[in-house]
């Protein structure tokens, strides 16, 4: 099995919303994989169709080589799910629910579950109803990590955490990627999914706009620059990365690859610098410059 | 507090307005139907006197005063509508305060320009007026049912007094409990504590024969329940007794408002006690997960079969000795007071009494059916069925704990029956085992109901099976007093069970075979359709 997940043309619709409207996605078995997308663009959807919650309208789709809706349990037997939103049980302590949780896939890695506690920091004798949303998302990504699985699905995990939790959580998912581990992970930060994968597949309005490797890719992790300086703008438009130039009130402003900054930077100090701002690209502002023109085109359809 | 007193009122509207038309309704329709069944004088000294001669009826209903249509109603009706005004009271108390404050509403509320305790205040207004309302309407009906207009409106205001002493316990709860279901726990369980202190009194009180009158003993005293009952609002003038009340109320108001004002935001006097950090190996399962949630609402459901068992007990005891002794002016009041017609009278006595806790038994194990409902929609279905395990083990786990949550209610009530007779009348102890078992078959086709329609409807499976309960509910209580077909009456699977000592047991194998099929269906069903929330 070279695919962890194959999926080619998924569509799924709510009454006459289209969800998902021709998704393709494909994570080859042990790599980390980013889906990426605004919110509201199906991620969700497609994770859910994934792990056969919901049935697909059309299409095909196989989730370490099954049919994820008619083999549901035997896939997840091997699979370890944190939702988006991290619904608990009220009455039930944050240990019992890691415990549930992991008791169903066949018992926690007790060491590994104690390991996890204390690093995400995480008291188990709290209720449910008792932790707040970034604890609600430590539970769920403790029962997750705590017993092997061969692929993790994690649907927006951090978007409660803190930066120091952030890190725990990218430590976890490197430690479970080097032991051979898949991971398809969602998320609408695009630094977040630069740090953890090696490839990305971006979706928007219930299809896939873009995969690849981040290197295919670089024209989506360009660096913004604005800067005041006594530069020829004519000789910096000419270097090796440089996009996009305008001039705006005195200052020029362009995106430069992020491999070529170097030369860039070299450049504009050597003719001298009076100001400069650096700013990675929002993902809402790649998908304004990238595709804002064709999913306007599309708006209507959907 | 103007605009606190906007937002709580726009919330609770429909709430509020359904729990006051509710109980004034009750209140009409009992008036209406008490004054037809025992219109004349000697028909309530009959039953009245049976009540007297019984403290588990005295300990059921009420302190009766005189043969009058006043004092039957009072002592039909008091107890148990006072028990739904005081639940209405603390759980609108809960609404507004600790649920509020738990689910973080009133963080938002409490960052805007308003004073600490204007929220609370906001809620003790609405409060008064709600009871108020609810005094005035069931002062109407007790009118509509030829009361004299005073008699009336003391009538109102004992159950408006009696509203607000709740009103109060239920703030002041909200301001200890640190859980709003810890809060409604709490509030259930004071209002459950008032009834059964009153029971406990009147059942204990000195009988007067002669002009059908009880006096309650102390423990009536210190209930906010027996207060109210004591008015005797219906055929005495005690307006006085109104005064223990309203001191309850204004007490424990004070007091909430005193420990708000004095308070952290979310902070509570009794804590939210610590849970295991690790769990019991009863709970590596989704069996034990359901059993672990539907367990305390399960213990709740047969401590209430319990306590219809041990009222069985002893009235089929004073039924058969009624019918022992042969007059046949009692025979035939008795069963005027039983609604059917049909089969000797303790037999009567107890088919009926089990249809009860064969209802409260199709209630508990709807409730149990329907939490994978609840867990879908409240989104902790999902965690579960991303592990292995499919919608169907879901499902069925939830059916068994229904149906288990209904054996378990009749098994109270039939064990329980049992225990009170078998040291007087071992026959009719054995009759009330085999009525409440026999009655299962019927109760079971609920959480069957409800599992298929999770199965297939999910978004309306909690409206449509409650509204198919409500109506056999209405069709075994009520049908044959309705005088409704009976064809329609046979909808309803409690129709179908035999009265003991039977000969056919035919129906009930048949019901047996459609409570598994239900279950089946919706089992295999709930594998073609969505997670849906």
């Amino acid at each position: 099995m070279t695919h962890a997940i194959e999926a080619a043309g998924l569509v799924k619709t709510f009454g006459r919303t289209r969800a998902l409207d021709g998704l393709d996605l494909t994570v080859a078995a042990g790599e980390v994989h980013g889906f990426l997308g605004p919110n509201g663009a199906g991620k969700s959807t497609t994770i859910r169709v994934l792990l056969g919650l919901l049935r697909r309208r059309s299409g095909t789709v196989t989730v370490l080589g099954r049919d994820p809706w008619r083999d549901a349990v035997a896939i997840h037997r091997d699979l370890a799910y944190v939702p988006g939103d991290v619904a608990l049980w009220p009455n039930l302590s944050g240990g019992e629910t890691i415990d549930l949780l992991t008791g169903l896939r066949g018992g926690a890695d007790l060491t590994l579950r104690a390991r996890l506690l204390t690093d995400f920091e995480l008291d188990p004798k709290k209720k449910g109803r008792g932790y707040s949303k970034g604890n609600r998302q430590k539970v769920a990504l403790v029962a997750a990590f705590a017993r092997r699985a061969e692929l993790y699905v994690l649907d927006e995990p951090t978007s409660g955490l803190d930066p120091v939790m952030e890190s725990v959580f990218q430590a976890e998912v490197r430690r479970v990627a080097s032991e051979g581990a898949t991971v398809l992970l969602s998320s609408h930060i695009l630094s977040e999914v630069e740090q953890l994968c090696e490839r990305v597949t971006i979706v928007r309005a219930g299809r896939a706009v873009e995969s690849g490797t981040l290197a295919d890719m670089r024209h989506l992790t360009r660096t913004s620059i604005r800067v005041t300086t006594a530069a020829d703008p004519a000789a910096i438009a000419r270097l090796a990365g440089v996009h996009d130039l305008q001039q705006e009130a005195g200052a020029l402003v362009f995106d430069v690859d992020t491999d070529r900054l170097d030369g860039v930077l070299a450049a504009l100090t050597a003719a001298g610098v009076s100001a400069l701002t650096a700013t990675p690209p929002s993902l809402e502002e790649l998908f304004l410059r990238h595709y804002g023109d064709r999913v306007a085109l599309e708006e209507p359809a959907a | 507090m103007i605009r606190m007193l906007g937002l709580q009122l726009r919330r609770d509207r429909l709430t509020m307005a359904v729990w006051i038309l509710g109980t004034a309704l009750l209140a009409l329709g009992s008036v209406a139907a008490v004054a037809k069944e025992y219109g004349t004088h000697h028909e309530q000294a009959t039953v009245l006197r049976l009540a007297l001669a019984n403290p588990s009826v005295l300990a059921f209903r009420g302190a009766p005063n005189g043969a009058s249509t006043g004092s039957m109603l009072w002592f039909e009706l008091f107890t148990w509508l006072a028990v739904v005004v005081g639940l209405m009271n603390t759980f609108f108390a809960t609404r507004h305060g600790r649920a509020d404050e738990e689910l973080g509403r009133r963080e938002l509320v409490a960052a805007a320009p308003i004073a600490r305790s204007a929220p609370l205040a906001a809620t003790l207004v609405l409060g008064v007026i709600a009871n108020a309302v609810l005094g005035l309407l069931l002062a109407g009906a007790f009118a509509a049912g030829n009361a004299d207009a005073a008699d009336a409106l003391t009538a109102g205001a004992t159950f408006a007094v009696t509203g607000l002493a709740f009103l109060g316990v239920g703030l002041l709860v909200g301001e200890l409990a640190p859980t709003g279901r810890s809060a409604n726990s709490i509030g259930v369980a004071v209002v459950i504590a008032a009834y059964v202190l009153r029971a406990g009194g009147d059942a204990l009180g000195t009988v007067h024969l002669s002009s059908l009158t009880l006096h309650p003993a102390w423990l009536s005293w210190v209930s906010p329940i027996g207060w109210g009952e004591q008015t005797l609002a219906l055929t005495d003038d005690r307006v006085a007794l109104l005064l223990p009340g309203l001191a309850l109320a204004l007490v424990t108001a004070v007091v909430a408002l005193v420990v708000h004002a004095r308070r952290d935001l979310g902070a509570s006097l009794l804590p939210d006690r610590p849970g295991r950090a690790a769990a019991s190996p009863l709970l590596r399962g989704t069996f034990g997960l359901t059993w672990r949630l539907h367990r305390p609402a399960l213990i709740g459901w047969a401590a209430g079969g319990a306590v219809l068992g041990l009222a069985t007990g002893s009235l089929a005891h004073a039924a058969g000795d009624l019918a022992a002794s042969g007059s046949p002016q009692i025979v035939q009041t008795l069963k005027l007071i039983v609604p059917g017609g049909r089969g000797e009278l303790v037999s009567l006595f107890l088919g009926v009494l089990m249809l009860l806790v064969g209802l409260l038994a199709a209630a508990a194990g709807i409730q149990g059916a329907l939490r994978m409902r609840q867990e879908e929609a409240e989104g902790r279905a999902e965690p579960l069925l991303a592990a292995p395990v499919s919608r169907s083990r879901l499902l069925r786990d939830a059916w068994i704990v229904g149906a288990l949550a209904a054996i378990v209610v009749m098994a109270a009530a039939g064990v329980l029956g049992w225990l009170s007779l078998i040291g007087t009348d071992p026959d009719v102890a054995a009759r009330a085992l085999g009525q409440a078992l026999i009655e299962l078959p019927a109760a079971l086709v609920f959480p069957g109901i409800a599992a298929l329609a999770v199965a297939v409807l999910p978004r309306a499976a909690v409206a449509i099976t409650w509204a198919l309960f409500a109506i056999a509910i209405v069709l075994g209580l009520f049908g044959e007093l309705l005088r409704l077909p009976q064809r329609v009456i046979q909808a309803s699977p409690f129709d179908h069970i035999p009265n003991v000592p039977f000969d056919d047991a035919g129906p009930s194998v048949i019901l047996l075979a459609i409570d598994v099929a239900l279950a089946i269906a919706a089992v295999v069903l709930i594998r073609r359709r969505d997670l849906t929330t």
